[in-house]
């Protein structure tokens, strides 16, 4: 479904990803761990249109991504959450998810002369939306404007958001960071939810125990490379991935 | 009194002009985050274009293009077609540009043009002006009568303004925009192309702004290249965030009451000497109220509302 090849790019003389390949099939959860500064995120952003490759290939259904902007990636159907999260601030909860909904008609005509449908939602939307709230525990702050929302719940619209947008394919940036163990739960929960309705994940996390529970397959970068591929139970017992980890692996587990 | 009222209904009718401006600004600066220090631009362009289509030819003594002499309301309309199309040249080249960058090039569009207004006299006869230019109604009713019809159609303008703009923010379209505002990379995630919804908004007060600009020269009867400076940006300005940026009634309401600020001296009875003196203060009471309106109620008078959003069919 969404083939990376080959990806490099550079900051000034940095090498942030140097020839990444990788390749997330429907249905699948699939996994990136690495440690800071090993291009992760970078490669995040290339992949969803927010930075441009030095060279490379990013293929998604068939189509080539590269070069395109975040906006036309998302209209095919990628959508992805951010490391720290983000909102629109000065909107409701509800105004937030709105925004994502797939095939928005946000052309001005309609907006004139047909006020009262373009000034409302259709039935269908209002369940959808009451619906995601349901899942991420946002019902009652429906008409709370963003800014006013703690930092748990903010991480929640990170989520929300992405399931409003009913996209093919999911890329989480760190979903677990700041997540407490309860909430870890219902957050793995929803995971399997979702991609047992069909939906792909590429998920990006430091939480060892928290990847290996979830992903089908699970990519190792360090520097900028891949150095490792495989089920969970592979990577994780893999030499160079322990060397990356040293410390950390024991702690998380 | 009748004289007083008629005083008043002037005045009311000027702010009713800004009501218009400070709309369309709203719709721009408020609800989508676009920076323009350049909406005279469009006022203006409505305004010449106004007078252009129907002022009688020019006079011996003077030089202006055109000057068809056609009905008023196809001047009004005109003027909003050229506010449109100007906005739409001048967006095309600066809107992709970020806030700051985007401020100086509209304030430095709207000075340019207003410098061909000035110098091109073959265009528009320069400083010196088009004068005695028809309002409406001219022929049909007695002067008094006249300016309270035009202030009627003022009010209906306005109204119908208001609805419009009031329209667009609660559409997707402006759901889109205030996002774009609120975070633009995460708007993008959304699926909403940057460029092409800030280019939409700034074409729509474009033609708003236009429109106001041939009533201003209803107003006036008389254009002149200096009307169209940039105080009258910084004006407007100052109006929707006394009003209330991001709130359309707010920003009405701010177009009328900087005018009212702003002319309020005028009613005191001094000589004329003095009233020279303390014309000057004008522009300083706007700016107390500003300063305390920004100390104790930083939202404006009427904050941005939280969106109540209902659903169809119950």
């Amino acid at each position: 479904m969404l083939e990376v090849h080959d990806i490099h790019r550079s900051f000034g003389g940095i090498k942030a990803v140097e020839g990444v390949s990788l390749n997330v099939e429907k249905g699948r959860i699939v996994g990136l761990i690495g440690t800071n500064g090993a291009g992760k995120t970078t490669l995040f952003n290339v992949v969803s249109g927010y930075l441009g490759a030095d060279a490379g290939r990013v293929t998604f259904e068939g189509a080539d991504l590269l070069g395109a902007p975040p906006y036309q990636i998302a209209k095919r159907g990628m959508v992805r959450t951010f490391q720290t999260p983000t909102g629109f601030p000065r909107m409701t909860v509800l105004e937030n998810l709105l925004v994502f909904l797939r095939d928005n008609d946000t052309s001005i005509a309609p907006a004139l002369f047909r006020r009262r449908i373009s000034g409302s939602i259709s039935a269908e939307d209002s369940k959808l939306a009451g619906e995601v709230l349901e899942l991420f525990g946002l019902s009652e702050k429906r008409d709370v404007w963003v800014q006013d929302l703690g930092a748990p719940e903010l991480k929640m619209l990170e989520f929300a958001r992405a399931t409003m947008a009913s996209p093919k394919i999911m890329l989480l940036d760190e979903p677990a960071a700041g997540v407490n163990l309860a909430l870890l739960d219902s957050l793995v929960d929803t995971i399997f939810q979702l991609r047992d309705d069909g939906m792909t994940f590429l998920i990006v996390d430091h939480n060892l125990g928290f990847i290996c529970r979830i992903c089908d397959y699970i990519y190792a970068m360090a520097d900028g490379q891949v150095i490792c591929e495989g089920e969970p139970d592979h990577v994780i017992n893999d030499k160079a991935v322990i060397d990356c980890y040293i410390g950390s692996a024991g702690t998380d587990q | 009194m009748e004289s007083l009222l008629l005083f008043f209904i002037g005045i009311l009718s000027i702010g009713a002009i800004y009501a218009i401006l400070c709309l369309a600004l709203n719709l721009e600066a408020g609800v989508d985050g676009l920076w323009d220090l350049g909406i005279v631009s469009f006022f203006g362009i409505g305004a010449y274009t106004y007078v252009l289509l129907t002022a009688p030819p020019a006079a011996h003594h003077q030089a202006y293009i055109l000057g068809l002499g056609l009905p008023i309301w196809i001047g009004v309309i005109a003027a909003g077609i050229m506010g449109g199309f100007v906005a739409l040249l001048i967006g095309t080249s600066s809107l992709r540009l970020k806030r700051e960058y985007f401020l100086i090039t509209t304030l430095a569009f709207g000075e340019v043009i207003r410098q061909v207004y000035s110098n091109e006299l073959w265009l528009t006869n320069g400083v010196a002006g088009i004068f005695s230019l028809a309002p409406p109604f001219r022929t049909t009713l007695e002067p008094g009568a006249q300016q309270v019809a035009m202030f009627a159609l003022l009010v209906c303008a306005v109204a119908i303004v208001l609805w419009l703009v009031q329209a667009l923010t609660i559409s997707p379209f402006g759901r889109a925009l205030k996002a774009l505002r609120e975070n633009e990379p995460l708007a993008m995630m959304a699926g909403i192309n940057p460029f092409s919804h800030h280019i939409r908004v700034f074409v729509v007060a474009g033609v708003l702004s236009g429109v106001a600009g041939s009533f201003y020269v209803w107003y006036n009867t008389l254009i002149l290249p200096h009307q169209f400076v940039a105080d009258v940006t910084f004006f407007v300005w100052t109006a929707i965030i006394i009003g209330g940026i991001g709130n359309n009634r707010g920003a009405m309401i701010g177009g009328f009451l900087f005018i009212i600020l702003h002319e309020a001296l005028r009613f005191l009875p001094l000589s004329s000497n003095m009233a020279e003196t303390v014309s000057s203060l004008r522009t300083a009471i706007v700016g107390l109220v500003l300063i305390l309106v920004l100390r104790w109620r930083p939202e404006g008078l009427l904050s941005e509302k939280r969106a109540r959003i209902v659903v169809r069919g119950s």
